[in-house]
């Protein structure tokens, strides 16, 4: 296998033959003020147009030498074309939902030219344009919310959470069943602009909910989501999941993105021989306030467990120096 | 009496917020003293609560409806009660600290102060060092706890505590932070007085905070 960035990274999700090198990888975003100066680009414009977002994305690669580039930095794209109110925040904030149009748990109006929405259209224009620039050279990351998280920016989080405590399953269900052909669309339509792989965030996170949440509510309906997707998935869910690794197993997607909570020795042996592994580099201490050595020593501890892609374990702060990012690429450099 | 106490401690932990008016009815037409149905019943569930969460037993949605149920419970209970026999253990000033806009863990905090007998402010998310300062001065808690989510947003509780140096008030209010970034050691090095890791350990802290003063 020749051991370029596209290669290493595809392989790696299926577990398969090793390169030269672990990949290091990105689903989700590793935008820091160092790298908007660099790149020359800002938030808010990479999340609103096109060539800015591609340009990030590529100076991800460029810059930090990241085996992947991924243009989407925020989660709210999908919930801005819903008809949420967003404020797309500025180069120190990150956007956040304005609203809940679905409180009161009202039908989900999902319009029929949702892959036509300003906030869709730019991410499907910006993989078109990575596709173009390093299509089959580097892997392109495509990025979409999955039904859970939906439901947050529609409902509220901590509404959609009571229902849930209050026993108002069938809601629940009912809300996760109108979103999920978002997900299912725009994830496809995220393969046919050029990703060679898509992101599926989805915060049913160990510090909201537990494993048994997780596997009546969500597990079905990520099992179909999966089915209707043709190319292949990453599960990004954040916080400690350890309790939970099999449950993503059983998912269908073909690798899980993890944080540092989860200890990566134990995730590879819990389900490494059953999804491929992407983390997990723990952000608030040693990405953001740790040194290069401390990143470089961690990646390396999940190198050595067995982790298939190397990456930061979420978005990383805004903060974060580039010095410590770019840690994590000389780290899967040394090799196996 | 005690098998009633039990009851209604069931139903908080049980987060069955349909029967707990009801059953507070019934306790306090049997003559079920007032305070006994405080502590014994609602603020023993929420640190049966509490615990079953640090343990990761239950989580968030679980944790909410009981909050709820004792909320229901406190808003039948509080009018029946003297003014001079406020209950309150002390008062708490929670916000979310500026440029962060999460609140599921500061609300959480706030509910299980509530149930421990707390008398909460909460400022909400997305608070200037301004407002608070203004508000300590205004409301003179005994506790100031700040909540943060993003890493981006963590040296805005550093800020909060050099202002309130700056202004003379630093000795006259404990500080406890929390959220998923924090740590006691980050917690020791802005030089606030605790750190809770979640909200049953936020409880355990504001009574051994107001218990020192």
């Amino acid at each position: 296998m020749k051991s370029s960035s596209h290669n290493l990274i595809m392989s790696a999700l299926s577990n398969g033959r090793r390169g030269e090198r672990p990949p290091a990888g990105n689903p989700t975003s590793v935008v820091c003020h160092g790298l908007m100066d660099e790149a020359g680009v800002s938030f808010p414009a990479a999340h609103l147009d096109a060539k800015a977002m591609a340009d990030l994305a590529l100076a991800g690669h460029e810059i930090l030498g990241f085996d992947t580039v991924m243009p989407e930095y925020s989660v709210q794209q999908e919930a801005a074309a819903l008809g949420c109110a967003v404020d797309w925040g500025d180069r120190d904030r990150m956007p956040d939902n304005k609203d809940f149009p679905n409180e009161d748990f009202s039908p989900v109006q999902v319009p029929e030219d949702l892959l036509e929405k300003p906030s869709m259209k730019v991410v499907l224009e910006a993989l078109s344009i990575l596709r173009r620039h390093v299509g089959g050279r580097v892997a392109i990351i495509g990025k979409v919310m999955g039904p859970w998280t939906l439901s947050y920016h529609m409902a509220g989080t901590q509404n959609f959470l009571l229902q849930i405590g209050m026993g108002e399953t069938e809601k629940i269900k009912s809300m996760l069943r109108q979103l999920m052909p978002v997900t299912i669309a725009f994830a496809r339509a995220q393969f046919e602009a050029g990703a060679d792989v898509v992101v599926m965030a989805d915060h049913a996170t160990g510090n909201l909910v537990g494993p048994y949440h997780y596997e009546e509510l969500l597990l079905p309906i990520h099992q179909e989501i999966t089915a209707q997707i043709e190319g292949p998935l990453i599960l990004h869910v954040c916080g400690d999941c350890s309790d939970r690794l099999e449950l993503f197993a059983r998912s269908g997607v073909e690798a899980y993105h993890f944080e540092w909570q989860v200890d990566a020795r134990e995730a590879v042996e819990k389900v490494g021989h059953l999804i491929s592994l992407v983390g997990n580099i723990n952000n608030p201490e040693v990405l953001f306030q740790g040194s290069p050595e401390d990143v470089y020593e961690q990646a390396r501890y999940a190198v050595a467990a067995g982790v298939n892609i190397i990456g930061p374990e979420c978005a990383i702060p805004l903060a974060t120096p580039i010095e410590n990012l770019k840690a994590i690429v000389e780290a899967v450099r040394e090799g196996y | 009496m005690e098998r009633i106490l039990e009851k209604i401690k069931d139903i908080v932990v049980g987060g069955r917020f349909r029967e707990i008016e009801a059953q507070l009815e019934e306790a306090i037409q049997g003559g079920v003293d007032l305070h006994s149905l405080i502590n014994q019943a609602m603020i023993a569930a929420m640190d049966v609560v509490g615990d079953r969460f640090a343990k990761g037993k239950i989580f968030v949605p679980e944790m909410l409806v009981s909050a709820k149920t004792m909320e229901m419970g406190l808003e039948i209970l509080q009018p029946l009660l003297k003014e001079d026999e406020s209950l309150s253990r002390g008062s708490v000033l929670l916000c979310t600290v500026k440029g962060d806009v999460h609140d599921i863990g500061k609300n959480l905090v706030g509910m299980m102060l509530e149930g421990a007998g707390f008398r909460v402010t909460d400022l909400g998310v997305d608070q200037t060092v301004e407002t608070v300062l203004e508000k300590i001065d205004e409301i003179r808690p005994d506790i100031l706890g700040l909540s943060a989510l993003l890493t981006t947003t963590m040296p805005e509780m550093q800020k909060v505590i050099e202002e309130l140096n700056a202004h003379g008030l630093r000795d006259r209010v404990s500080v406890m932070i929390g959220g998923a970034p924090i740590s006691a050691k980050f917690a020791r090095h802005i030089g606030a007085d605790a750190y809770g890791k979640d909200a049953a350990e936020a409880v355990a802290i504001a009574r051994s905070l107001t218990a020192s003063q």
